[in-house]
């Protein structure tokens, strides 16, 4: 199996170990990545510009480079590229002005290839048909919970599992349409699927405090502190996640949290392709866990039924 | 300076109240459309659109109530069928097909009848008699080869 | 087709109305012109043919001529198309030579140019003479009126209708698809703005309608199917086998009590249990048991049995059938009654997942003194009194873009009266009632939602509630306190939730089968919604309750009775008239292609394959004219609209 596959700049250096764990986990699972050539960011947020337009070229052009390499479907771990390059689409295929204006962008684009310096010109006009799937959701269609849970190596049954949604991966709903934005299942399937135990609580989609981490962090740590204790509460022995940014306020802000809330100790988090990756049979070692603020390594090692059977 | 002949067919209860609504509002609007009253905008035959055509009219307007809205459940979504048929027979016989124009005006909307009876009056205007007689005329000569 | 000029002598009254078509349209002229049209013997203008000399002008002239026609050309004939009808029959002439030419609202009231205004007036009228011209004199088509109603549904709507129905002397049939009649009325604690126990002030009513000489209550029935047209329905109605003879059962409860199986009890909004045979409350009507087989054990074959075994008046059937049988009524009034919004849409409240989070009728159910909990106020989850109540308004209403776009009108007032009712059972509790607004219109209502706020002191928050959740033993509810600014997080040990109003579950499908229009919300739609507020755009069906849209008792009740005197007047008719202007079959030229038949909505044409013609049913005929489009040899001929008369109508336009 193959897919197109956008990684986003962040996976290649902030969450490297979500990227990781993802190419690890897609392989034992017999996919192969294929990221589409000279690929560049995203834009992070959608749309970039005010002028609305000019910002949505950049996810456009990695999209029609996508359709130029044979590629209907591209998937995403990032929650911020999945839901822009979402969006683009919705927005070409909606708003007569925009296709019209992002495809007069496009057509003088030269693509340059790295290796060759071969220049490539000429691209007939992206109409917004490649399909963008979050790697749930490719999880869930093409491979098949029922094909994770057989290839699952490992007993999860006693960790106590809570998703963490966020936002991005499911608003605004008429664009993204995913999953039911105030009662999703599709990451507590997945949570299933792996044979962990779900736990469901109240602030799964509320926001981790974002990019005010930039400029208000107390604020953002206040709202991602809140998360962590009704995960807690609940009965939780670890939150994942599918954001670099959610990861960045959940995990790596937590000796902020610490400041802010004494009784706070500290609570593991991990990228659901963390947690894939070693339930399909990789050790702990390889998963990247020394990068968290908070390493998880310790309360996976703890789970006796988890060994893998030799 | 032409002035173009507009058959107008409009149904009783949606465009014509519609029409009605426009006079009692006092709105002004192009003299050219003369209209014909229908119970419904479905009485409306091909047969009737073209002899309008061929009797002189350079344009001919139906008016209906909008879908779902058709007093007689859904006369108006037949008349829309049946004028893309007439259209399409309008191209074979070469008159232009947007002589013949459709719209959905309901007894609320008087002002909008006004905007479309001189929109499309100034459009057949713009767009030149249909001089069917000389279109439908046939060479003798070139008959017999 | 028929290229015979009747030889009609033709009358043309012009009228000026004043300066509104004079002061535009050269009103002589036209009249002048008109006089030496083909057919016109006679052409006059006068200043108001609406008035009596100007009628009287007309009347005259009939007869005096001996005029076969008449053209009026004035105003829209929306407006007295009637009257000059009216003016021709009393000269002795067919109401349908009589037409009128528009050249007021149509001519002279939108042109200014007085030469073409007053050309194209003459056009207009010539295209009205040759209409005119051909016109058949018709008698309106009589029908005869089964004088039989049929209510749909037995809430508080259904019975008032048919009572009142009844009341005036008919027959009425009273169908409900519950084991008892009585709707979600009777499951409601108190009414504002009196706090009459509810279930005091219906089951007189209840009782009333069950022994009322005239109606025929038809309980765990269904309406399957309505065919016919006003006045001559025949009606398919399903009944669904009780198991129980109503008039055997005694009511001792015996069947109950060995029942052994335990389900979810509807009454009780799921508060509470019921056995497979039940009755759903002790004051039903009928009074009798109900064995309800989605919940038995089994019958086919029997797998328990112990019911019948106790039964000692033998009431007990396990043979019973569904049945199926067909009612002729002349009305048909629908009182399908309301449901409320599911909570599974409201995933920011935890959807269904938190037991103390309930909904309007839930919380009607616990401050009943016949409900699971005896009338005292405690939390589903664990039996406590709620300290600390929460009231939310407006779930699911007033939500365009996510839920139900309108208001759903009595939450308001029962919210009021749920915190009221609250106080008054634990006065040290804080209750709190978010809103947007607060909308107490109906009489002695405003009254009653000061004395909440002042008497009871309960506290009203004006902002929506963004989340509840729940943390260990309390929930959580978040909302806004907009005249403050402030964001508000509070504690709350139960939250009621005044979900919106929508259409009763099953009845869009019903509306669908009987082909009454609702609107964009699936509510009943009204023939108008200002001046004809109880009737359908079908003739015979009227409307009463909320099937038409959220409203409180008093309104309904209202509404039920205004439904049943539209009943009485279209029975106090001796005979119904429909219009003659339908669209024929004629036999000689009916090839029998059937092309018509499907396009007629109200099915009123058929093909007698015997003879290979097309037979049409005059009655049901609405004289659309969308067959006569279709018909390909011409056989299909509108009366009075032939497409004769509308050719020789444009090329009397589009002439000279």
């Amino acid at each position: 199996m193959n897919v197109h596959y956008y990684p986003g700049c962040t996976l290649k250096e902030k969450a490297v170990n979500l990227e990781n764990s993802t190419i690890a986990s897609m392989k034992i699972l017999g996919c192969d990545l294929q990221e589409p050539r000279g690929w560049t960011c995203c834009g992070a947020e959608y749309p970039l510009s005010e002028e609305k337009i000019a910002g949505l070229a950049a996810p456009a052009r990695i999209l029609r480079q996508v359709e130029a390499e044979g590629g209907t479907k591209v998937t995403t771990t990032c929650a911020f590229c999945y839901n822009v390059l979402k969006r683009t689409n919705y927005a070409l295929k909606t708003d007569p002005l925009k296709h019209k204006r992002i495809n007069a962008f496009l057509k003088d684009d030269i693509a340059i290839d790295h290796d060759t310096k071969e220049k490539t010109t000429g691209f007939p006009p992206y109409h917004g048909n490649v399909s963008v799937v979050h790697l749930l959701e490719f999880l869930r269609d093409d491979i098949g919970f029922k094909e994770i849970r057989a290839r699952v190596k490992r007993d999860l049954s006693g960790l106590n599992v809570a998703a963490y949604y966020g936002c991005r991966l499911l608003r605004p709903y008429n664009e993204i349409g995913m999953d039911k934005p105030d009662d999703p299942v599709i990451f507590e399937d997945f949570i299933t699927s792996l044979g962990a135990q779900v736990i469901d609580f109240p602030f799964r989609q509320e926001c981790c405090g974002s990019y005010v981490s930039v400029s208000r962090p107390e604020a953002a740590s206040e709202a991602s502190y809140r998360i962590l204790r009704s995960a807690k509460i609940e009965g939780a022995d670890v939150l994942v996640l599918s954001c670099p940014l959610c990861y960045y306020n959940l995990d790596r802000q937590q000796n902020l949290i610490k400041e802010q809330h004494m009784e706070f100790t500290g609570f593991p988090i991990l990228y659901f392709t963390q947690l894939l990756a070693w339930a399909l049979g990789e050790n702990t070692g390889s998963l990247g866990l020394e990068e968290h603020c908070y390493n998880p390594a310790p309360l996976l090692e703890s789970l006796e039924k988890a060994e893998v059977a030799e | 300076m032409f002035e173009p002949k507009i058959m107008s067919f409009i149904c009783k209860w949606c465009t014509y109240a519609g029409a009605d609504l426009a006079g009692t509002s006092r709105m002004e609007y192009a003299v050219n459309p003369v209209n014909v009253r229908v119970m419904c905008s479905s009485r409306i035959d091909p047969q009737h659109i073209f002899y309008a055509f061929s009797s002189g009219a350079d344009g001919v307007f139906i008016g209906g109530c909008h879908p779902g809205d058709c007093h007689y459940v859904e006369g108006n979504y037949k008349t829309l069928r049946r004028v893309f048929m007439v259209k399409r027979m309008m191209k074979d016989f070469g008159i232009d097909p947007s002589r013949l124009r459709l719209e959905w005006i309901s007894a609320a909307e008087g002002g909008r009848f006004v905007t479309v009876m001189n929109e499309f009056t100034q459009y057949i205007r713009e767009l030149g008699p249909l001089d069917f007689k000389t279109m439908a005329s046939i060479d003798e000569d070139s008959i017999h080869g | 087709m028929n290229q015979n000029r009747p030889k009609k002598k033709i009358g043309v009254f012009v009228c000026h109305c004043g300066i509104n078509i004079a002061g535009v349209v050269d009103v002589e002229k036209v009249a002048q012109r008109l006089s030496s049209y083909e057919g016109v013997d006679f052409s006059v203008d006068y200043v108001y043919m609406c008035s009596e000399p100007g009628q009287k002008l007309i009347e005259e002239k009939i007869k005096e001529r001996q005029l076969d026609s008449v053209i009026i050309a004035a105003c829209s004939p929306t407006l007295h198309e009637r009257t000059f009808q009216g003016v021709a029959q009393r000269a002795g002439l067919n109401p349908y030579q009589v037409e009128i030419a528009n050249i007021r609202e149509q001519d002279s009231w939108v042109h200014s140019d007085k030469d073409k205004a007053t050309a194209k007036a003459a056009r207009i009228i010539k295209s009205m003479v040759e209409k005119v011209r051909r016109n058949e004199s018709l008698e309106p088509i009589t029908v005869d009126i089964t004088r039989r109603a049929l209510v749909i549904g037995g809430g508080i709507s259904g019975i008032q209708a048919a009572l009142d129905i009844a009341d005036q002397g008919y027959e009425v049939l009273l169908v409900e698809k519950d084991p008892s009649i009585g709707g979600h009325m009777v499951q409601l604690s108190e009414t504002f703005p009196t706090l009459d126990c509810s279930q005091c002030i219906l089951t007189p009513k209840m009782v009333e309608a069950s022994r009322h000489p005239n109606i025929k209550i038809l309980t765990y029935h269904e309406v399957d199917s309505i065919s016919g047209f006003v006045g001559n329905f025949k009606a398919v109605i399903r009944k669904k086998p009780r198991y129980v003879n109503e008039d055997l059962c005694t009511l001792c409860g015996e069947c109950e009590k060995v029942c052994p199986q335990v389900v979810s009890d509807e009454f009780n909004e799921g508060l509470s249990f019921r056995k497979a045979i039940y009755m759903p409350f002790p004051q039903a009507v009928p009074g009798t048991y109900t064995l309800d087989t989605d919940s038995c054990l089994g019958l086919l074959p029997i797998r328990c049995g112990k019911c019948m075994e106790v039964c000692e008046p033998m009431a007990i059937n396990y043979d019973d059938q569904e049945e199926l049988f067909e009612e002729e009524v002349g009305a048909v009034v629908v009182a399908t009654g309301y449901d409320l919004y599911s909570l599974d849409h409201l995933g920011e409240f935890g959807g269904q997942k938190y037991p103390d989070v309930v909904n309007g009728l839930e919380f009607e159910r616990i401050l009943s003194a016949s409900g699971p909990t005896g009338g005292v106020v405690r939390r589903p989850s664990d039996g406590r009194i709620p300290k600390n109540i929460v009231f939310v308004q407006c779930c699911g209403s007033r939500d365009p873009e996510n839920h139900n776009p309108y208001c759903s009108k009595i939450c308001c007032m029962y919210t009021a009266k749920h915190a009221m009712l609250y106080k008054h059972r634990v006065p040290d509790g804080n209750a709190t009632v978010f809103y947007i607004d607060v909308r107490t219109g109906g009489k002695n209502f405003d009254e009653f939602y000061q004395r909440t706020i002042e008497d009871e002191e309960v506290m009203y928050v004006r902002g929506k509630v963004s989340k509840i959740f729940k943390e260990g033993d309390k929930l959580i509810v978040w909302g806004a306190d907009t005249l403050t600014g402030d964001k508000v997080e509070m504690e709350a040990d139960m939250v009621v939730l005044a979900m919106s109003m929508v259409p009763a579950q099953g009845a869009a499908d019903l509306f669908k089968r009987l082909k009454i229009s609702t609107d964009i919300n699936g509510f009943l739609a009204e023939a108008h919604p200002k001046l004809r507020p109880v009737e359908s755009l079908s003739s015979g069906f009227f409307l009463a309750g909320c099937a038409h849209g959220p409203k409180d008792i008093p309104e309904t009740v209202s509404q039920a009775s205004a439904a049943a005197s539209k009943v009485g007047d279209l029975f106090a008719k001796e005979k119904l008239f429909h219009e003659p202007t339908v669209v024929s079959a004629e036999e000689e030229f009916c090839s029998g292609c059937g092309i018509c038949v499907p396009v007629c909505p109200y099915s009123a044409r058929s093909l007698n394959r015997e003879r290979g013609v097309v037979e049409v049913n005059e009655v049901l005929c609405e004289g659309c004219g969308a067959c006569a489009a279709a018909c390909p040899s011409g056989a299909a001929q509108q009366r009075n609209q032939t497409d004769d008369q509308i050719f020789s109508m444009v090329k009397a336009i589009l002439g000279e």
